[in-house]
């Protein structure tokens, strides 16, 4: 049996081993998700797949409501998954690191929906907890949540 | 195309070979931004799910866990990208003269 790798000098990354299911950091080391599935880049599919097609590429990593075709089977909608695209990876380790913050991420609207239009309205809620009034009045309108 | 298009899928040669346990990619260098190209499928002859990697690393402990999965995906392998003639939903068929890679990481 051939080696299943070469002696290039890079990275081997096995989907399942390496990528799947793990955490995702923005820059700051914040939490932003969890990697729920690869998108790949297109490539011939249901035809015959001639001999110098180019491998595909992973172009984003997928987070979302992936449970339950995990446990029953079948396919996630698309248009359920949230994109982190994979330009965005800078280190993959135990987690994997990305060089944009939660903000610029699709995945994190929900998050930052809740707290402009409900958290932001509540009185108090427009301040950051750990700092001192003096620190944020009206310099930092990001909210709390 | 998702990954769990891939993962399961069932693998046929001449005749039924296994099921797509894992898929590996390549990065030419960890700079940023760098591309993950698909490389090959690894193949596991019985079982579908996830191996955790001991057939592919040196790693033997704990061992009753390490060989209950060596034992389940004996016989895993790994075909390269240009070896894969035809994907289909839930199929993956290979070319003629197709070459078995080890399963192992460097």
């Amino acid at each position: 049996m051939t080696p299943g790798t070469d002696d290039r000098p890079g990275r081997w990354l096995d989907a399942q081993l390496h990528l799947l299911d793990r955490q995702v950091l923005d820059v700051d080391d914040v939490p932003v998700a969890v990697v729920d599935d690869l998108e790949l880049s297109e490539v011939p599919f249901d035809q015959e797949i001639s001999i110098d097609t180019p491998p595909p590429v992973i172009t984003a990593l997928l987070s979302g409501a992936a449970i339950a075709t995990r446990i029953f089977g079948g396919r996630p909608p698309e248009s359920r998954m949230q994109r982190t695209p994979w330009a965005a990876v800078v280190d993959i380790g135990v987690v994997i690191k990305l060089a944009v913050g939660r903000d610029t991420l699709d995945l994190a609207w929900t998050e930052r929906w809740v707290r402009d239009r409900i958290i932001g309205r509540i009185p108090g809620g427009r301040h950051i907890p750990g700092r001192k009034r003096s620190e944020h009045s009206g310099s930092d309108e990001r909210g709390g949540s | 195309m998702i990954i769990t298009d891939l993962l399961g899928s069932r693998v046929f040669g001449p005749d039924f070979l296994g099921f797509v346990s894992d898929v590996r990619f390549f990065l030419e260098s960890e700079t940023e931004g760098q591309s993950a190209r698909l490389y090959g499928i690894l193949i596991s002859p019985h079982a579908r799910s996830s191996s955790l990697g001991f057939e592919r690393s040196g790693v033997r402990s704990p061992w009753p866990i390490a060989a209950l999965v060596r034992w389940r995906h004996r016989g895993s392998f790994l075909v390269r990208w240009s070896d894969i003639e035809r994907l289909e939903v839930g199929r993956i068929q290979l070319r003629p003269g197709f070459e078995r890679a080890s399963p192992e990481l460097p």
